[in-house]
């Protein structure tokens, strides 16, 4: 059925400041969570950051009172809805573990927005990135299996495949490279907008992340392997946010951000497993549903525009997630050897020479030692395999095979 | 039918630019565009984006005095801004009505009209900071920002108007002065109040101890 947040009445605003118990959720349990039930959570915190950040930049550009305060109240609704989502994931699940779960985002939420893509352009975008992250969760994997002796797939519990994706080592990219064209305010789907957003956010999480936990290790290959892909992070970042059109105003900007939240909290209502997962999806769904209304009724008294004249008449089908075995390795077996000339993605064997890329590589791969392909490489050499979770048949790109 | 905010579901399309993409049934036919005002020898293309823009420009007309009826405390400038706004929605649809006469698309939003919405979204953008000035300083801001839309509205209207006086085939003559006819008028007196109302509010300010 056609669900419309704007025509639904949430929760009024001076009631949705929850109690310390009420905020201070009890955490899944890490032997039986359903690992796209963490998938959401994860999500879900990365939309809520931004939302967050989102907000506090917009307040950063004005001293109008009544706008400071609107957002100032609702940035706090919103940090408490965060708190409460990610406050879910165990302290027993060590960083790497919750790094997997990431990742494992990363992989299957990418896929789903890819394939349901409306826009070429964006679809593109979306498979580019999808096999850097898959890449990844394949060194993550190894790396945790190095320094905890834990199997990925007790994370993932084999809902994604973990084999190596385009290799890290050749996604370093200048920052030039990393730029992408935007779509159109006025012509792009909602649902492209939506997905613009979403993966953003996403990205942006897991950037800040890694950035953040990289240095705690002491392992010095854990160190450096949470740096190199952090890096990527950041170009991955730079990637999703050059799709925003900067056409989109601070109100209508945040007008979309509640109602992407208003989108996916519907979505994973649909979804979720977890009963009590799914009541508090449930609860900040009707919380979003009044944020959204007070960020438009701020579109209507600073813009002079009704939120309706921008948004469509009901969300669209909502985002779930389910594996993408099958669309992964078709991605992988077609565009691997994809690189990026500016905003235009071109076959490898059409890079120029005197490429920005290939000097951006000579640069920071030189001195020999990389990361990703140094943890796989002490993986062998400790344990005489490396770490693949492979459940429909060898790799499909035959140089990535293990030799 | 008016539409205030083209989108994809009121069947937008544009001309995807150097940073710009649209899904492909979203895009423009650059030969569908270059067809506009063809019986009178123009430049289609021009002529297709300026209308797009000169269109967005109305369109923002509509916000902006939304916007200042809202917030004026003077009830004379509520009144102004409120039938100002009417006749400005009525400006659009005389625009859509005019490129649908010219065999155009009202729904094409040119890259001209993009840039025309950024800076004019500029024009409110500066009420986020009405927290450094006093009411009157901000009554001023607004009644500014319409002297700045008005006088762009009133020069896109009297180039169409010039337009018209050397173009010969009768059907897009016809079309574009029928247009200028119906809106000039109130163009005028919008831009007019909005000056004078500027000057005689700060002059009889200036001339109090």
């Amino acid at each position: 059925m056609a669900f419309n947040p704007l025509t639904e009445r949430g929760i009024p605003i001076d009631k949705q400041l929850r109690n310390w118990s009420q905020l201070n959720v009890n955490p899944y349990d890490s032997q039986t969570v359903d690992p796209y039930t963490r998938c959401r959570i994860i999500t879900m915190n990365g939309i809520e950051v931004e939302a967050i950040m989102n907000a506090h930049q917009f307040a950063r550009h004005t001293d109008n009172p009544e706008v400071k305060a609107k957002l100032a109240y609702l940035r706090r609704i919103e940090q408490q809805q965060q708190k409460a989502v990610n406050w879910l994931l165990p302290g027993k699940e060590s960083t790497l573990e919750v790094t997997i779960g990431y990742e494992q985002v990363a992989i299957d939420l990418t896929a789903f927005l890819a394939r349901n893509e409306p826009d070429p352009y964006v679809k593109q975008t979306l498979d580019f990135g999808l096999l850097e992250d898959f890449d990844h969760l394949y060194r993550y994997a190894n790396l945790m299996d190095l320094i905890e002796g834990k199997k990925a797939d007790r994370i993932t519990r084999n809902y994604t495949e973990v084999m190596p994706g385009r290799p890290t080592i050749l996604e370093h990219r200048h920052p030039y490279d990393d730029i992408r064209c935007h779509y159109d305010a006025h012509t792009a789907a909602p649902l492209t907008k939506l997905h613009a957003l979403t993966i953003t956010a996403a990205e942006q999480q897991t950037m800040n992340f890694y950035m953040n936990v990289g240095p705690q290790y002491q392992e010095a290959i854990a160190r450096a392997l949470y740096q190199e892909i952090a890096m990527i992070e950041e170009q991955h970042v730079t990637q999703y946010e050059s799709l925003l059109d900067p056409l989109e105003t601070w109100f209508q900007r945040e007008v979309m951000h509640h109602y992407n939240e208003c989108y996916l909290y519907y979505s994973f209502m649909q979804t979720e497993v977890d009963r009590r997962i799914k009541d508090l999806w449930e609860l900040h769904l009707n919380q979003e549903i009044e944020h959204l209304r007070i960020a438009g009724e701020m579109l209507k008294k600073f813009e002079g525009m009704d939120p309706a004249e921008m948004l469509p008449k009901s969300l669209p089908e909502p985002t779930k997630f389910e594996q993408n075995k099958d669309y992964v390795r078709d991605i992988l077996a077609t565009q691997v050897d994809l690189r990026t000339l500016g905003p235009t993605f071109v076959p490898l064997d059409q890079l120029p020479e005197d490429s920005l890329y290939r000097e951006y590589q000579e640069t920071v791969n030189a001195g020999g030692f990389v990361p990703s392909e140094q943890v796989i490489k002490d993986v062998q050499e400790k344990s005489g395999y490396r770490i693949a979770f492979m459940t429909e048949g060898p790799h499909p790109v035959e140089s990535l095979r293990e030799k | 039918m008016l539409t205030l905010f083209p989108t994809k579901d009121t069947g937008a399309k544009t001309l995807p630019t150097l940073m710009t993409i649209t899904a492909p049934e979203q895009q423009m036919a650059l030969d569908a565009l270059q067809q506009l005002g063809a019986s009178a020898g123009l430049n289609g293309l021009l002529l297709a984006n300026l209308l797009s823009c000169f269109t967005q420009l109305e369109r923002d007309a509509v916000h902006l005095y939304r916007v200042l009826a809202e917030r004026t405390h003077n009830d004379d400038w509520r009144e102004r801004y409120e039938a100002f706004g009417k006749e400005s929605e009525d400006h659009v649809r005389i625009y859509e009505e005019l490129i649908t006469k010219l065999g155009g698309d009202p729904q094409y939003v040119s890259p001209n009209a993009r840039m025309s919405e950024y800076k004019d979204s500029k024009l409110l953008e500066a009420l986020l900071l009405s927290g450094s000035v006093d009411e009157f300083t901000l009554e001023l801001t607004g009644l500014e920002a319409v002297i700045t839309a008005e006088q762009q509205c009133h020069s896109n209207w009297e180039l169409l108007a010039a337009l018209a006086d050397q173009v010969d085939d009768k059907a897009v003559k016809g079309a574009i002065q029928g247009a200028v006819k119906q809106v000039m008028p109130q163009e005028d007196e919008h831009l007019t109040w909005a000056k004078s109302t500027w000057q005689k509010t700060l002059l009889g300010t200036l001339n109090q101890r």
